[in-house]
């Protein structure tokens, strides 16, 4: 799995951050979300997609 | 999508006031029916405004900043104002950058985010810690305290004031007259008196900023003071409205949340022994409050120009109001909405707003929150409510919070910590 963050979406609620701080991390700047590596390690498969699911945004994308 | 007619929807208006006692009491039906029934009403109240109720709809809005703007027009003239972000516009003062377009809002944001992204916060959390330690120990051996005064509505307003760089035994003067705004009704004959109240903090910013201008410090109103937005420094009118919307959004928004918290862990003592059992929820637990209350209740945009929401045409000039707290309890984004669910996950509420000017303060306001449900927990974990003493505020148009929380719990300890 592969992560990506539309960074043009993204406003920084860290909800992401609340699902999988592993993978989703924050801007000392603005607080907004990054990745570090898009690919996804098998076992934090399922708190991604929770990731996904918990942006209102809806900033977050799987593939 | 669907093409939603609005023409229909404006022929029938539905009956809408978002600064009433019987709003404030009776929202979320109000509200329910309203999404079920017309999620896309026109109201012919304060000149006419839709009411959106879906939370689909309301991201939609806030996501369109090039239509949808929040953008506050002042006459200092007439004293009178136009757009920003409340139903209706009123007085002279406009919050920044909340109330500012692009490319004005990009370079307030850019000067502002720093000190309140995760880092700058987390860092502020030890002090955040001694000052909860400090309010509490001054009611502990009591035996009694009120929620509201004692707790809620100083700590904010003293973790905020640290951030300003003011002398925190002035916090009462800062912390009162904000939180009597938020809850006093614009048709309450005390309403022009409490507006006029915000006028010592405007003077003791405009005195504290002439010191740090002579002598720096390193607080806020030194950034205010010497710091550039766009290369330029600050006007005296822009170091006005930030340093009022900085400490409005910072004092009474967390009050309400943590209030709304604290009375609901009195009445579900179940939950209570839950967090008390699981402080790894906390986190979860402060989200499902946000989602559930919504502290913000409601805010508003006006279009710029013709154009449309999933499917909903809106034309230039037409007001939304974006009903957060009615998005946030819309069945189609949240399972089982009415109910609060301390572990709920995901949850994707939009109680910090949605957008671009989602919150500038949430990590302040989640860390500020945490601090004083853990120090309750943990120091007066078998607090009871006296219920015929609980007062919410009577209009919710600005925060939807409370006047007073009368609470009584086994007396205990101080622990030393004082205010300084």
């Amino acid at each position: 799995m592969k992560v990506r963050i539309d960074a043009d979406l993204c406003q920084g609620h860290a909800m992401c951050a609340l699902a999988c701080p592993v993978v989703f991390q924050l801007s000392d700047e603005d607080g907004h979300a990054f990745v570090e590596d898009e690919n996804v390690p098998s076992e934090h498969e399922a708190a991604v997609e929770k990731a996904v699911r918990s942006c209102p945004e809806g900033a977050i994308s799987t593939s | 999508m669907p093409q939603f007619d609005s023409e229909a929807a404006k022929a029938c208006p539905v009956q809408f006031d978002h600064h009433t006692e019987e709003h404030a009491r009776h929202w979320p039906d109000e509200f329910r029916k309203l999404r079920e029934e017309t999620p896309r009403a026109w109201t012919e109240s304060y000149g006419g405004f839709w009411v959106a109720t879906r939370l689909a709809d309301i991201v939609g809005v806030t996501q369109n900043s090039d239509a949808f703007s929040a953008h506050k027009e002042v006459d200092f003239e007439t004293g009178t104002s136009t757009g920003g972000v409340t139903i209706p516009a009123t007085g002279t003062t406009r919050g920044i950058p909340n109330e500012a377009d692009n490319p004005e809002w990009e370079g307030i944001r850019r000067f502002l985010n720093r000190n309140f992204a995760p880092r700058a916060i987390e860092e502020r959390r030890a002090k955040a810690r001694e000052l909860t330690a400090a309010v509490i120990d001054m009611v502990i051996e009591k035996g009694e305290m009120d929620i509201v005064d004692d707790l809620t509505s100083p700590l904010p307003a003293l973790v905020t004031m640290e951030i300003f760089g003011f002398p925190l035994e002035e916090w009462r003067k800062f912390a009162d007259p904000f939180h009597r705004m938020t809850h006093t009704s614009i048709h309450d004959p005390r309403w022009e008196e409490t507006i006029r109240g915000l006028d010592y903090f405007r003077e003791r910013v405009d005195e504290e900023i002439a010191k740090r201008e002579v002598e720096p410090k390193d607080d806020f109103l030194t950034m205010l003071a010497t710091g550039k937005i766009n290369g330029e420094p600050l006007t005296w009118q822009q170091k006005r409205d930030l340093s009022f919307n900085i400490l409005a959004g910072g004092v009474d928004t967390t009050t309400a949340l943590t209030s709304h918290a604290l009375l609901y862990l009195a009445r579900n003592p179940q939950d209570r022994q839950r967090l008390i059992d699981d402080p790894d929820l906390l986190p979860f637990a402060c989200e499902e409050f946000i989602r559930y209350f919504s502290p913000i209740h409601a805010l508003s945009r006006t279009a710029i120009k013709d154009t449309e929401v999933n499917g909903w045409p809106i034309k230039q000039g037409e007001r939304v109001l974006i009903a957060y707290s009615a998005g946030n309890r819309d069945p189609e984004a949240f399972e089982d909405p009415e109910t609060v669910k301390i572990d709920r996950f995901p949850n994707k509420h939009i109680g910090f707003g949605s957008g671009m000017h989602r919150c500038l303060g949430s990590f302040l306001a989640r860390m500020m929150f945490q601090e004083m449900v853990s120090e309750v927990l943990r120091r007066l974990p078998d607090y009871t409510v006296d219920e015929a003493g609980v007062r919410p505020y009577p209009s919710i148009s600005g925060v939807n919070g409370y006047i007073a929380i009368p609470a009584r719990f086994t007396p205990g300890a101080k622990v030393g910590a004082v205010i300084a």
